[in-house]
């Protein structure tokens, strides 16, 4: 198309559409560019691709069964979420969870960041055409997976919260197992960082690409990783603390530039950081239950059901009638990989949610995405995406 | 012609070997990877379970250079559309495996934005199970397909496709004949009605001169 | 956080949410919306930079509910005092399904208005550019309304074109479009043609 500039200057533009079957956009986003030569003069670009009606879905089932749903969000770290949607919906009962507990959802919360954050370095370094940081990448997250495997028995999608506790307690070996996949993580992350960090070719593609400032990614309601990159110290686990996590030592990562490089930077430092949480947190693991006992909310162990007449009428009640939460709107948010998620959770007391709204950080990311590319060229745009990790589970929902 | 290589013998029989020997090591896939079965996919990809060992050594993110689609995650109404002209630009022979229960059967998404299985947009060789697959269901697809290709005959759908041709070539000339033989059966009937009228006007002519 | 909801109750008329049990939540009448919204983003005892979320409900089947059949839930958060936030909730009733937009105070508010258009219906007034955004563009209805049966499939046929709105992307840049190029100018019976199912 024949445009022209502000200047009053003629310029041949040509329509170029990228995505969504492009090996950057993940099948997710698409980009109609308008190129000037090589650089993106203007962008709009479409999701949409991957809706699959979480919210209709969930309407139509009960509470519990909300949980599977919710794994398939944010696919790369599945059990964080079930933790955020069980710790809304135990927000909204009242009831404390017990000690171990919690200590349980850090270590798992810290592992599935580990992962999230893994696949998202391998995947943005995969787009910019580097397989070795890939392989590296993987295999402590085969190591954790691993440990899913023996904790949940499922590999991605794991659905191991349960309103009230845990699917089950951990098994024997566990702390064994976690402290193995620490070590492993140090040693991928050692050589992920002598890959990236005097590498010259990733650090041209990425140094400055993307650029956004911290007053421009707060209006876009930026959250997580990609908000600290630009220098905002923001991170629910500190500002609101849930699950004691104000007494573990660490520290919130921030980048300085807020560019595709520190987006990248700011997550394997987040490694680090998690490592030592879970590091600590396993010393706090102390034996004791994992479930409430109260068989309105949570459904009594399976053992008790052949023995005890309330368990049976508990079991029956909650699998065929669902959990009643109280009656009552709340919006809760955890700090979850890619950011705050959050729940408007609308409950009419019945058994069925009668409405859930997930206020997923994708989706705020890549609504900035046009105005990132604008003025870079082609090949950066790809560069940026990746760092933005989108995951189209979370984005479209 | 057709009928001598219909028949299956030593030639055909051992070519039919040597190319499906070829085409069953080097399954390039094309990963339309959506939703979570992508991400299993990548696992099986890497280190631990080696895409590779199997021939399908890279993954190509072309349809013009791959020979398995392979749709890993859930197709929604809005993608359907982009699946369908990815398929179509597949060159032949190519198969198709659906990863998980989404690309089967719209999985536990029965709803207003998912297509229930991929079938109804394009035909499906393997359908594995699995919310998301494991990478072992993932290998036994790919074997199940190497078998399926190790039992089709090369020779055979060539001569089929020769004979489909050949057939077409014979309707074409037949076509083109009774063509032609309408023109020329046209172009008589108008020459014979020109030279009549000519007999004619010449007899008019004759008759004035005569008057 | 009383105090911001005391501020917005003598302020702008509005009413504490009752069925908001677990945090702060007003009620706020339609027309002083914007005026609400963008006195808790600039009055420096406020600060709620950041919109967070949008949040349509239909109240369709809701028991016992009295009132306009959807409501808008805004979930905001103060960056500059961590730990604060407040929701606002605008009722809509089914005979005049407007909103006034708040693009002007917070980027993100273009795609959550987007999708709550998108799956609600609901209008935003003063909106750059309302279209939806996770259904497809043939789409008909809106799916998250209660009335809508979750089953009802809509095939599509073509990708939307998003060519207009590019032109509309760069004519909001300072340029001016004099002449579209050949092979991109849409024909109508391309545009609709051959549905997948054929």
């Amino acid at each position: 198309m024949i445009v022209l500039d502000p200047n009053g200057e003629k310029m041949n533009l040509m329509a170029l559409n990228v995505g969504p079957t492009h090996p950057a956009t993940h099948h997710c986003v698409r980009l109609l560019a308008a190129l000037d030569g090589e650089t993106i003069v203007a962008g709009v670009h479409e999701i949409g691709f991957m809706h699959r009606g979480f919210e209709k879905m969930v309407e139509r089932g009960t509470w519990q069964q909300v949980i599977p749903y919710t794994d398939r969000l944010n696919y790369c770290s599945a059990m964080m979420n079930n933790i955020a949607f069980c710790r809304a919906v135990e927000n909204m009962y009242g009831i404390e969870i017990p000690e171990r507990t919690k200590v349980l959802r850090v270590i798992v919360n810290e592992l599935s960041r580990i992962n999230d954050h893994f696949i998202c370095v391998a995947a943005a370094f995969q787009d910019l055409g580097g397989t070795t940081p890939f392989m590296y990448a993987f295999n402590p997250r085969e190591e954790i997976m691993l440990i899913w495997e023996k904790l949940t028995g499922a590999r991605l999608t794991n659905s191991f919260a349960r309103i009230g506790g845990l699917y089950r307690d951990s098994y024997d070996g566990f702390e064994d197992d976690v402290l193995a996949a620490c070590k492993s993580v140090e040693k991928a992350l050692k050589d992920l960082h002598a890959c990236l960090d005097r590498n010259r070719i990733f650090l041209d593609r990425t140094v400055g690409v993307g650029k956004i400032s911290a007053e421009r990614a707060i209006s876009y309601g930026w959250t997580g990783p990609c908000l600290r990159a630009t220098g905002v110290e923001s991170d629910l686990r500190k500002d609101e603390p849930y699950y004691d996590y104000e007494t573990y030592d660490w520290e919130v990562v921030v980048g300085t530039q807020g560019d595709a490089n520190d987006r990248l930077q700011v997550r394997l430092a987040e490694i680090e950081e998690s490592v030592k949480i879970v590091r600590q947190a396993l010393k706090r693991l102390a034996p004791g239950p994992v479930d409430i006992v109260d068989p309105r909310i949570r459904v009594p162990a399976h053992k008790l059901a052949y023995q005890d007449m309330e368990a049976l009428i508990g079991r029956f009640k909650s699998v065929y009638e669902g959990v009643r939460v109280p009656e009552g709107e709340y919006y809760c948010a955890s700090e979850c990989a890619n950011g705050e998620l959050g729940f408007t959770i609308v409950s009419d007391g019945s058994g069925h949610p009668y409405r859930i709204k997930v206020r997923s950080p994708s989706f705020a990311h890549v609504s900035a995405f046009n105005e990132l590319v604008e003025g870079l060229t082609l090949a950066d745009s790809m560069a940026t995406l990746p760092g933005l990790n989108m995951i189209a589970g979370e984005l479209d929902r | 012609m057709s009928n001598e290589a219909e028949k299956p013998n030593f030639i055909t029989t051992s070519l039919d070997f040597l190319v499906n020997w070829g085409r069953t090591n080097s399954l390039w896939p094309f990963p339309y990877g959506t939703a979570c079965c992508a991400i299993e996919f990548m696992s099986t990809e890497v280190g631990r379970y080696d895409l590779s060992r199997i021939g399908s050594e890279y993954v190509r993110f072309t349809p013009r250079q791959s020979d398995v689609l392979l749709v890993a995650g859930t197709i929604s109404y809005k993608q359907a559309p982009i699946l369908k002209r990815m398929y179509e630009q597949m060159a032949e022979p190519r198969w198709v495996i659906a990863m998980g229960a989404c690309a089967s059967s719209g999985g536990f998404y029965d709803c207003y934005c998912t297509v229930p299985g991929i079938d109804h947009i394009i035909p499906v060789d393997v359908y594995i199970g699995g919310c998301p697959s494991r990478p072992e269901a993932f290998f036994e697809a790919m074997f199940d397909l190497q078998k399926k290709i190790k039992d089709e005959s090369y020779m055979k759908q060539r001569a089929e496709r020769v004979k489909d041709q050949l057939e077409m070539i014979k309707a074409k000339t037949e076509q083109a004949k009774a063509e032609a033989r309408e023109f020329a059966r046209e172009k008589t009937a108008e020459l014979k009605e020109f030279v009549t009228e000519k007999e004619q006007e010449l007899v008019k002519k004759a008759q004035f001169w005569k008057e | 956080m009383e105090s911001v909801i005391d501020i917005l109750e003598s302020k702008f008329g509005a009413k504490r949410d009752a069925s908001a049990k677990w945090d702060a939540c007003v009620v706020v009448p339609k027309e002083y919306l914007h005026n609400a919204v963008e006195f808790l983003k600039n009055d420096p005892s406020m600060q709620f930079d950041m919109l967070l979320d949008l949040a349509g409900i239909d109240y369709l089947t809701y028991p016992n509910h009295e009132g306009p059949r959807f409501a808008v839930s805004y979930a905001f958060k103060s960056m500059k005092n961590p730990g604060r936030r407040v929701r606002l909730k605008v009722l809509v009733s089914e005979a005049d399904l407007k909103v006034p937009t708040l693009t002007d105070l917070y980027a993100s508010a273009n795609w959550l208005e987007r999708e709550v258009y998108d799956q609600f219906g609901i209008v935003f007034e003063g909106h750059p550019d309302l279209r939806r955004i996770l259904n497809h563009v043939e789409f008909v209805g809106h799916p998250l309304r209660k009335d809508y049966p979750a089953q009802k499939r809509q095939w599509l046929s073509t990708t939307d074109f998003l060519i207009p709105e590019l032109e509309k992307r760069l004519e909001d840049k300072g340029y001016k479009v004099i002449q579209r190029s050949k092979e991109i100018m849409p024909v109508e019976e391309e545009y609709l043609e051959g549905s997948i199912r054929e």
